[in-house]
């Protein structure tokens, strides 16, 4: 070679190497795809792994166990993402049973965190700790847990058995307007004796003749557990039935309104139900 | 030494600073990973998930068809492996026996 040419080959060779050795690391022999976390998981694989959580917790009532697996799962809000699970599920036509499934889980890790507040008297003899499933690097963190280890509390077996619950009631059942809401809702509160909102009730909408509707309440936790709505059109009559109390709200009217500028918008319809004790 | 060799060394050099880079410093980062590809902990943890609902439903095409989603094995293979490792991270009996009932049902199918 030319001795003229300087040592500029020398930078050449280091870039050609370098590149070399990423396209080798990278895309030809990348890090071995296994061992991998739930957290890492695709999106649809997510929604199997909770499902599959809440359909888990169903079975054996465990809410310690579930939280701690869904704790692997690194959702911001697991009871949201749960509730949102649910309502893309309804939303792609997915069977109802299973939307109540997540959205029970989804209620109970509401419940639990506001329960989190009251003071409980301590028990004394039983470990209750009902842990999930740790991982290696649970232990890498703390060497007071095994690797891997698994629940620590037996899992209740028994088959959950439905509350039997008193009928719901109507309540209240009008137009409503606010200009904060943006579109027009048929909101519907499920509430109890005490007040406290109930999740998983189904109700179903329907427009004269055509095929019912349906959806659940407390499939937005953040306005409430026992809160759900459906988005109506106005110059429509809707139906509304509670199936499980055999409840039927009809002449559903999405009323004109005004505001003080005395600007029209549509505003949207309320109702409230409740069990009578 | 001559700038053939010079220049082959620097490429060398080259390489394994790559390599170093890109398997160890800034490895490929996994993200919408498969199930398949989980952690054997993991994997088993969701095994026993599948065998708690079945154990509440008896529905084994359903357990079946979730652990056929661990692709790779056989649905007895996958709950093989599972009971080996619940075995060696002492799981609870009471988990041990819900992964036995659904390998004993899987066998009976087999």
């Amino acid at each position: 070679m030319d001795q003229d040419r300087g040592n500029w080959y020398l930078l050449t060779a280091l870039i050609l190497g370098l590149t070399l050795g990423l396209i080798y690391t990278w895309v030809i022999s990348p890090v071995s795809q296994v061992d991998t976390h739930p957290s890492s998981l695709r999106v649809d694989y997510k929604d199997i792994y909770r499902s599959l959580i809440s359909r888990a917790y169903q079975a054996n009532n465990n809410l310690p166990r579930a939280k701690a697996r869904l704790d692997l799962m690194d959702d911001d809000e697991p009871a949201m993402a749960l509730a949102a699970q649910a309502q893309r599920f309804l939303a792609e036509g997915g069977d109802n049973e299973m939307a109540i499934i997540l959205a029970n889980l989804s209620a109970d890790l509401q419940s639990a965190e506001s329960a989190k507040n009251t003071p409980i008297p301590p028990t004394t003899g039983i470990d209750s700790t009902g842990t999930g499933p740790e991982t290696t690097e649970d232990k890498e963190e703390n060497n007071q847990e095994t690797t891997s280890s698994p629940p620590r509390e037996p899992v209740s077996t028994s088959t959950p058995v439905p509350t039997e619950s008193p009928p719901f009631i109507l309540q209240d059942s009008s137009p409503i307007c606010d200009p904060t809401l943006g579109e027009s809702l048929i909101q519907v509160v499920a509430t109890n004796g005490a007040g406290d909102g109930i999740p998983g009730v189904e109700i179903q909408v329907s427009l004269g003749t055509e095929p019912k509707e349906t959806f659940f309440t407390g499939l937005k936790p953040e306005l409430g557990l026992g809160y759900a709505d459906f988005s109506a059109e106005p110059g429509l009559t809707y139906q509304l039935e509670i199936p499980e109390s055999g409840l039927i709200v009809s002449e559903i009217d999405i009323p004109a309104c005004q505001n003080e500028s005395e600007d029209s918008y549509w505003g949207s319809w309320e109702i409230y139900i409740t069990h009578p004790n | 030494m001559s700038r053939w060799t010079l220049f082959s060394l620097v490429l060398l050099l080259g390489l394994g600073l790559g390599l170093l880079y890109g398997w160890v410093i800034n490895p490929v980062s996994y993200q919408d990973t498969t199930l398949d590809s989980l952690r054997i902990d993991f994997k088993t943890d969701y095994t026993l998930m599948v065998a708690e609902v079945y154990h509440q439903t008896n529905d084994l095409d359903w357990a079946m068809n979730r652990l056929t989603l661990l692709r790779g094995k056989t649905p007895l293979n996958i709950i093989d492996e599972a009971l080996k490792f619940a075995a060696q991270a002492e799981y609870t009996l009471p988990d041990m026996f819900l992964l036995r009932d659904l390998h004993n049902a899987l066998k009976e199918t087999d």
